[in-house]
């Protein structure tokens, strides 16, 4: 857990220059590439190769989910306190719309959040991140700032720093 | 407009989040006296019971149930303007969605009130939860009320899930413009975002899944609540047009409420106007005509069905409606809804602020009034001549309605100052972003 961390991390002021040098370092084979940004920015998924999210199997579990639930609630309850109305019958498949349909909503909407935690937390540790307080307290990524952060070893430390300066970062920072 | 950058985005929203001045705290004050009417005029309810509000044989829905579906509507407006402006791009979304999210939230919060301060032993609300009890007491899953317990509950859950998830990435932008206690205060619900892709991707996504489950959510709500009407056999509840006729309804008032929101915040925070455009507010006056025709077509099929299906109570209702004795509280209604959103068809007038703000007050009058006519008249006017009423509004119920609209304008005056009211990161996304090669 407590890996000490070895990259490079830049911050840029504009988005092409940002987007030019996550192209360069995939090229050169750095894939493991975290970036920064105030806002989703879509040059930076294509850049990136445009990966995509697992979240909808969470939202598709959650619905499945809650909708098996409704129908064991409404069928077990209705069965164990029978309440006879007008001659209906007591288990009646109609009624179960509603609840059926609010409950997968709510289940998937559980689901979803859930999976959004999880995704984005075992991301996050797959690909480390900086550990110096200069990274920590920087303040600009979630105002008006793109940043990249590479992980690599010792060797490549230097091949990095020069790709990011080449595409006019405006701090590159070396960390090991 | 061409001024706005990522940086003074963020600069707009932290400057309206400095501690209050005077106006702020006169208008809380204010809002602080509304709630407290309504505190105490419930707790001489507690003490007396029902019969200090105006509920009676046969009216026994009078302005509670009325006041419920009136703010659930007003909570539509929030999903409708996060979540299915959201899926179609609606440029007008991003500048008002966040405080209607808000709206939102605070209306449902409101509304879920109402049916316990109706109960008169507000103590036993518990009952209408399903859970195992020794009571030999147990809720009927065939009504439509135990429906709208968990529409109602669902909705309040998604609407806050919504809300705060759309909050996160604004709460860590909030944290990084902040020092000290209130960094540290920020840090927990930003949830350490920092605007990674591994944290956009999944974010994105989600907020997608979110907006496309909510949708449907929206519509059907609404539609429950409607069938609380709609189920039973009374003259002009008894329609298949409710759940629609509902759900054009909600949406109607809940623009107007966020225009009533809108217009003040926007004047209140200058920073806002440059991101809350007139165009913005002239799309949801556009959203309002829509729906008001709707609402107008509604009210015509009404009648035109009371006739055509030759169903003597049904037509009586509508004649009573009308030119009963409770018809002023139908022409207004007419009024509101129908004729004054006409104006809106101007763009003078829809670029007025002053007109478009008391336009949206005379809707919202509009709305809680067409509850009013479907709740008391229907029940007024029943099939047994011998058991017709009619209404009055005792201090009772009218000070707690007062009070709800204290309590829902707490919240929103804390909000503003202790949350981002303007969607910050999707506010960025529609801005150009900056590039080397132009700027060169």
């Amino acid at each position: 857990m407590s890996k000490a961390f070895s990259g490079v991390w830049a911050t840029f002021e504009y988005l092409d220059d940002t987007c030019a040098a996550i192209k360069e370092l995939r090229d050169k084979g750095f894939q493991r590439i975290t970036t920064h940004t105030p806002c989703p920015r879509h040059e930076i998924d294509h850049a990136l190769g445009n990966p995509q999210s697992r979240i909808p199997f969470f939202t598709l579990l959650g619905g499945v989910t809650g909708f098996c639930l409704a129908i064991f609630i409404i069928v077990k309850m209705t069965l164990m306190w029978i309440l006879p109305v007008s001659g209906k019958p007591v288990v009646s498949i109609p009624i179960m719309g509603p609840i059926a349909f609010e409950m997968s909503v709510l289940l998937s909407i559980y689901f979803t959040i859930g999976g959004l935690f999880f995704l984005i937390i075992r991301d996050t540790m797959r690909h480390g991140k900086p550990r110096s307080k200069k990274y920590k307290n920087y303040n600009r990524f979630m105002r008006d700032r793109f940043g990249i952060v590479v992980p690599c070893d010792d060797k490549a430390l230097a091949e990095v720093e020069l790709i990011l300066k080449k595409h006019q970062a405006e701090e590159v920072i070396v960390e090991n | 407009m061409s001024q706005i950058t990522y940086g003074t985005i963020n600069d707009s929203v932290v400057e309206s989040m400095v501690p209050p001045g005077k106006k702020w705290i006169i208008g809380f004050l204010m809002v602080l006296s509304a709630l407290s009417m309504g505190v105490f005029a419930f707790s001489v309810q507690l003490r007396h019971g029902l019969e200090w509000s105006g509920i009676n044989h046969p009216i026994s829905w009078g302005v509670y149930i009325t006041n419920f579906v009136f703010w659930i509507g007003i909570g539509h407006a929030g999903t409708l303007i996060s979540a299915v402006l959201y899926l179609v791009r609606a440029p007008f979304r991003n500048s008002i969605y966040r405080a209607s999210e808000a709206m939102t939230v605070f209306a449902v919060m409101t509304a879920g009130l109402f049916p316990i301060i109706h109960l008169g032993r507000a103590w036993f609300a518990y009952w209408l939860m399903p859970y195992p009890n020794q009571r030999e007491l147990w809720v009927n899953f065939k009504s439509p009320l135990l429906w709208d317990v968990f529409a109602i509950s669902t909705y309040m859950s998604v609407s806050i899930a919504f809300f705060i998830l759309g909050l996160i990435p604004d709460l860590a932008a909030i944290r990084d413009e902040s020092k000290g206690l209130k960094r540290f205060l920020y840090s927990i619900p930003a949830l350490g975002f920092k605007g990674t892709n591994h944290q956009w991707i999944h974010y994105m996504r989600g907020y997608l899944l979110f907006a496309a489950i909510a949708t449907p959510l929206v519509f059907s709500v609404h539609s429950i609540v409607s069938w609380d009407f709609a189920m039973s056999s009374l003259s002009g509840w008894h329609s298949t047009i409710f759940a629609p006729y509902f759900v054009a309804g909600a949406i109607f008032s809940g623009c107007a409420m966020v225009l009533t929101i809108m217009i003040p915040l926007r004047s209140a925070f200058p920073g806002f106007s440059a991101i809350i455009s007139i165009k913005d507010l002239g799309g949801m006056a556009k959203m309002i005509i829509f729906t008001s025709l709707i609402v107008t077509y509604a009210y015509a099929t009404e009648f035109f069905i009371a006739y055509y299906s030759g169903a003597k109570f049904e037509r009586a209702l509508f004649w009573f409606r009308p030119f009963g004795e409770m018809k002023w509280y139908f022409w207004l209604m007419v009024f509101c809804n129908c004729l004054v959103p006409v104006a809106l068809w101007f763009k003078k007038l829809r670029n007025n602020l002053p007109t478009l703000f008391i336009i949206s007050l005379l809707v919202n009058v509009g709305m809680w009034l067409e509850r009013f006519n479907i709740v008391g008249t229907s029940l007024a006017h029943g099939f047994d001549p011998f058991a017709w009423g009619t209404y009055t509004f005792e201090w009772v119920e009218i000070w707690i309605t007062i009070g709800s609209f204290g309590w829902f304008f707490m919240w929103f005056f804390i909000f503003v100052k202790i949350m981002p009211s303007i969607a910050v990161a999707e506010m960025k996304e529609t801005l150009k972003p900056p590039m080397r090669k132009k700027n060169e």
